[in-house]
Parts: C-alpha cells; sequence; structure tokens
C-alpha cells in the first residue's frame, strides 16, 4: 500500500515539475525522493512475492499508519532540502 | 529487517565522494573548460541527486522500519540484534539480497536518468547544426 502511496507521490511531483510553472520550488527534488522510496519498496514487493507473500500488503491499520509516515516524511525531507538551498543561496548573496 | 541500512551506507559513502569531487572541481580553472562540451553540468552535481534519492529513500524507509518495530530509539537500535543469532543471520541475508537490490535500483535509475539527458543534449546540438 504504501509503495503506492510513494509511487503517487513521485508521479504527482514529477508532473508538478514537467508542468509546473514554479522552478523555484525544486520539485525535481520531491520526484526524486519519493521516486527513490517507491523503487526501493519495488524491491521489497518483489522479494515478498518470490517469498510467497502478496506483492501488495494491506494490512489496515499498520499501512495506513506507515502511508501517513511516507507521505509526511517524504514532505519533511523535501522541505528540509528546500529551506537548506534557501539558506547557502541566502549565504552565498551576502 | 534493515535493508536501508545498505542505501545509508552508500548515501555517506556518495557524500564523501561529492565532497571531494566538488573540491577538486573548485580548483579547475574555468578558462581551461572546454566550450564545446555539451553535458555541462558538473559531476558533484550529478553525485548530489544519486545522494538524495539514497536519502530521501532511506530516510522514508527507515520510518516504515520503525513503524514494523525492526528498528528502535535504543541499543542495540535493531531489534533482530536482540533476537539472537538466527535473527541476525536472517538480516544480514536480507540485506544482502533486498538492500543491495534497492541500492542497485536507485543508482540504476540514476545511471539512465544520466544516459537520457546526454542523449536528449547530443540531439538537442544535433537539431541546432541542422
Amino acid at each position: 500500500m504504501y509503495f503506492l502511496v510513494a509511487l503517487l507521490g513521485a508521479l504527482t511531483f514529477l508532473a508538478l515539475w514537467l508542468f509546473g510553472k514554479k522552478k523555484e520550488l525544486h520539485f525535481e527534488y520531491g520526484a526524486i525522493i519519493f521516486g527513490a522510496a517507491a523503487a526501493m519498496w519495488f524491491i521489497d514487493c518483489v522479494a515478498s512475492a518470490i517469498g510467497g507473500e502478496p506483492f501488495l500488503s494491506f494490512e489496515i491499520p499498520t499501512d495506513l499508519w506507515i502511508s501517513l509516515w511516507t507521505l509526511v516524511g517524504g514532505l519533511f525531507f523535501y522541505g528540509a532540502i528546500l529551506l537548506g538551498k534557501y539558506l547557502i543561496e541566502k549565504k552565498q548573496a551576502k | 529487517m534493515a535493508c536501508f541500512t545498505v542505501t545509508t551506507v552508500a548515501a555517506i559513502g556518495v557524500g564523501v565522494a561529492r565532497h571531494i569531487v566538488r573540491h577538486n572541481e573548485k580548483k579547475v580553472d574555468p578558462t581551461k573548460v572546454d566550450p564545446i562540451k555539451l553535458d555541462t553540468l558538473p559531476v558533484s552535481k550529478k553525485l548530489g541527486m544519486l545522494e538524495l534519492g539514497l536519502w530521501g529513500g532511506s530516510f522514508i524507509l527507515a520510518g516504515e522500519h520503525v513503524i514494523h518495530g525492526e528498528v528502535t530509539f535504543t541499543f542495540p537500535w535493531l531489534t533482530a540484534v536482540s533476537e539472537g543469532p538466527d535473527a541476525v543471520k536472517e538480516m544480514l541475508f536480507e540485506m544482502g539480497t533486498v538492500g543491495v537490490g534497492m541500492l542497485a535500483i536507485i543508482v540504476g535509475i540514476w545511471g539512465i536518468g544520466l544516459l537520457v539527458r546526454k542523449l536528449l543534449l547530443k540531439r538537442k546540438a544535433k537539431l541546432a547544426k541542422e
């Protein structure tokens, strides 16, 4: 389930990066963060399927919490990177 | 169990490499850089993208492991370590298979991304010549 959430996040950021106008928000960073998580979970899903478990799991409520964490954690990481970049640019401008 | 540690260690390694490359790039005389060179994006920036992917993925997966109870905030941090040698063996096997697989897919996607970028730049230059 959280694999799908990460994939959705990556696709949303990818669309914003390609078609969005606010380039200063560096949507590509969000696409990379969520895309990397989705890719890593894809390997996890494949490993689960090889081990005889279902490819996608929908364990409620654990998966809901992880899905929520995926969104919050990914956006937090993206925000932290943007803030760091902004502070560096501000320092360099001085 | 602890598959994300493989990508975390790789992220640290890439971070160190990026730092060294960036340091060396500063030493290069900008007047000696080939002006016809198609790809002007510095190697440190390319490594930065890989590092971001590795850190971002590891960060999100670390949270998942905490929710699953596989990682704790107290020593020895990994639940498998406190469960005994069999669990440790299983954890190491998972790190060697799933963890390395995760690292391979991230590096692979990064490599494909760079290749696509190079091809697009070549195509752009070819169209500009015509």
